[in-house]
């Protein structure tokens, strides 16, 4: 890390086009050491800004650069650097074991014990001698995950590593990412479901359309997502009456009859699903059906980026 | 490190699929050169040269067969977005791309070397033991000129496997045969080269057009220089998928 800087990683306004499409937009960061998450819809740019960071992707303008070094044409960073890209792509004749062990060689770990270690951390030791082309999704992030770590490496970059996985091993991957961070490594998850990076980072970036969208303590965001209003439909046998009803609600900020249903917007879900059926009951008609209609984590993201 | 890398392209080379292919395109030129000369046990060296070593050997089934295993180097890589576990270790570009060359010629030369001295054999009638080993080195040239050549193409285009093809039925054996000058740009016109300078009794069936034989080297090795900084270049300056 250079004495000019205490991030771990450091963008300065990086921007990264193809042809006519800007997949990232004039980004800067900086992250600490700790578990971070990159957090977006499908599409906003996540996995661009990830392969900026490890040097897979160079940029089209602006700078990246990982524990003070610049990121471009320095593979002696590697040393110091894990990377776990998006896709699960395996060598598919080759057992668990012989994979970890070929990350091992190609970053000069001749220590067998380091292989070990790798693949009891990725809980994977019953099926390392099996080919990994017989392995579920979750197996194959699990041992990509043991050849990421397998020399030990300062700055972890990990693109949508739970996908595929189980609930167990979540609550594995999460205990494991919490040692790490407890051993002061830094490390960056990108994901685009809000609950996971949850449960894992911090702090996070927020990306979306290739743009920040914001960035910092975890929970000061999702406070903020929490207070936004959210639109629902509720069909009812009596729907004139329930809309009079509903617009009673403390929670309840406006009321239109569209369709077959009534459009709500409420300013506190929760509540709102609690009352429905007390209001509904209330007025003797018949419930069908209470649907969140902007629940998409791209609705979340666009109120945030709009606050 | 390096020996991981090449140990990594050899696996990959030893596909069944690409096992049985090779074991084709090597018995091809063998079974004709023996069919030859069961029709015509009599006939000269010239004859089977021209017709099976050049025509057939060197200028079809050598080149498809270090096409097969070099543009799938690092063409299969892409394909399978396994390129990125290589490039995000700290090993030399330059040692990725030697590593896939070097596993291309370790398969291929061997096979094209032992075709090319048999062949060699059977035209001379079981005689010409330097002829025979100077065709072996001959085919060696080519397939390492080769394998430089279509680790480069594997690098640039996904149809790879349609520019070795393009590359070798219309340069190498269409345009190289009627413009004299372009057998200093060919592939095949540095292995004739080598192949006339370094034995021209065994080899004379190649002479009367064959390029003079230090011409033949440096333009190989500058050939195999050029397409490895190429690839090397590519691999160090592209987005890795």
């Amino acid at each position: 890390m250079s004495a000019a800087s205490a991030f771990s990683v450091e963008a300065q306004a990086v921007s990264k086009w193809y042809g006519s499409v800007v997949a990232v937009n004039d980004v800067s960061f900086g992250v600490e050491p700790g578990v971070t998450g990159i957090l977006g819809p499908n599409g906003a740019g996540k996995t661009t800004l990830l392969n900026l960071m490890c040097g897979l992707v160079r940029p089209s303008s602006g700078a990246v650069r990982v524990l003070g070094e610049e990121v471009e044409g320095n593979t002696q960073l590697y040393r110091r650097l894990g990377v776990m890209p998006e896709h699960d792509a395996l060598y598919s004749f080759m057992t668990g074991r012989e994979f970890v062990r070929m990350a091992a060689r190609l970053q000069d770990v001749r220590d067998e014990s380091a292989v070990d270690r790798a693949i009891e951390a990725a809980n994977l030791v019953d099926a390392q001698d099996r080919q990994t082309g017989t392995y579920s999704r979750g197996m194959r992030q699990r041992i990509r995950l043991a050849a990421t770590l397998v020399h030990d490496p300062q700055v972890l970059l990990l693109d949508e590593p739970l996908n595929g996985t189980d609930p167990r091993q979540r609550v594995e991957f999460a205990g494991l990412v919490a040692r790490l961070s407890a051993e002061g490594k830094t490390i960056l998850i990108s994901s685009h479901i809000l609950e996971e990076v949850e449960s894992l980072a911090d702090r996070i970036l927020l990306v979306v359309s290739g743009k920040l969208a914001a960035s910092g303590n975890f929970h000061a965001i999702r406070e903020k997502l929490d207070e936004r209003p959210f639109k629902v439909r509720v069909a009812a046998s009596k729907q004139r009456e329930m809309a009079s009803a509903l617009v009673g609600l403390d929670c309840v900020l406006s009321v239109t009859l569209e369709g077959d249903g009534v459009e709500t917007l409420t300013s506190n879900l929760a509540e709102f699903q609690r009352s429905v059926p007390q209001v509904a009951q209330r007025i003797g008609s018949r419930l069908y059906r209470v649907e969140p209609l902007d629940d998409s984590l791209e609705s979340v993201f666009s109120y945030v980026v709009n606050q | 490190m390096t020996a991981a890398l090449f140990s990594l392209a050899l696996r990959q080379a030893f596909t069944r699929r690409k096992l049985a292919l090779l074991a084709i395109l090597a018995l091809l030129p063998l079974g004709f050169a023996a069919f030859q000369r069961t029709i015509d046990p009599s006939g000269g060296a010239d004859g089977m040269l021209n017709g099976v070593f050049d025509t057939l050997m060197l200028s079809i089934t050598l080149p498809l067969t270090v096409m097969t295993l070099a543009t799938g180097a690092f063409g299969n890589e892409i394909e399978d977005r396994t390129l990125s576990l290589l490039t995000t270790k700290p090993v030399p570009r330059a040692a990725i791309v030697l590593a896939k060359i070097a596993a291309t010629v370790a398969v291929a030369g061997p096979l094209a070397a032992a075709v090319a001295a048999l062949i060699t054999i059977m035209a001379h009638d079981g005689g010409a033991a330097q002829g025979a080993a100077v065709g072996a080195a001959g085919a060696l040239i080519a397939v390492v000129t080769y394998a430089s050549l279509f680790t480069w193409a594997g690098l640039v285009t996904t149809r790879a496997l349609a520019f070795g093809l393009i590359y070798v039925l219309l340069w190498e054996g269409l345009l190289v045969s009627i413009l004299e000058g372009l057998r200093y740009l060919s592939v095949r016109g540095y292995t004739l080269g080598a192949l006339a300078g370094l034995d021209g009794a065994a080899f004379s069936a190649f002479s009367p057009d064959a390029i003079e034989l230090p011409a033949a080297l440096i333009g190989a090795a500058a050939a195999t220089l050029l397409f490895f900084l190429l690839a090397l270049r590519r691999l160090v300056r592209m987005d890795v998928p």
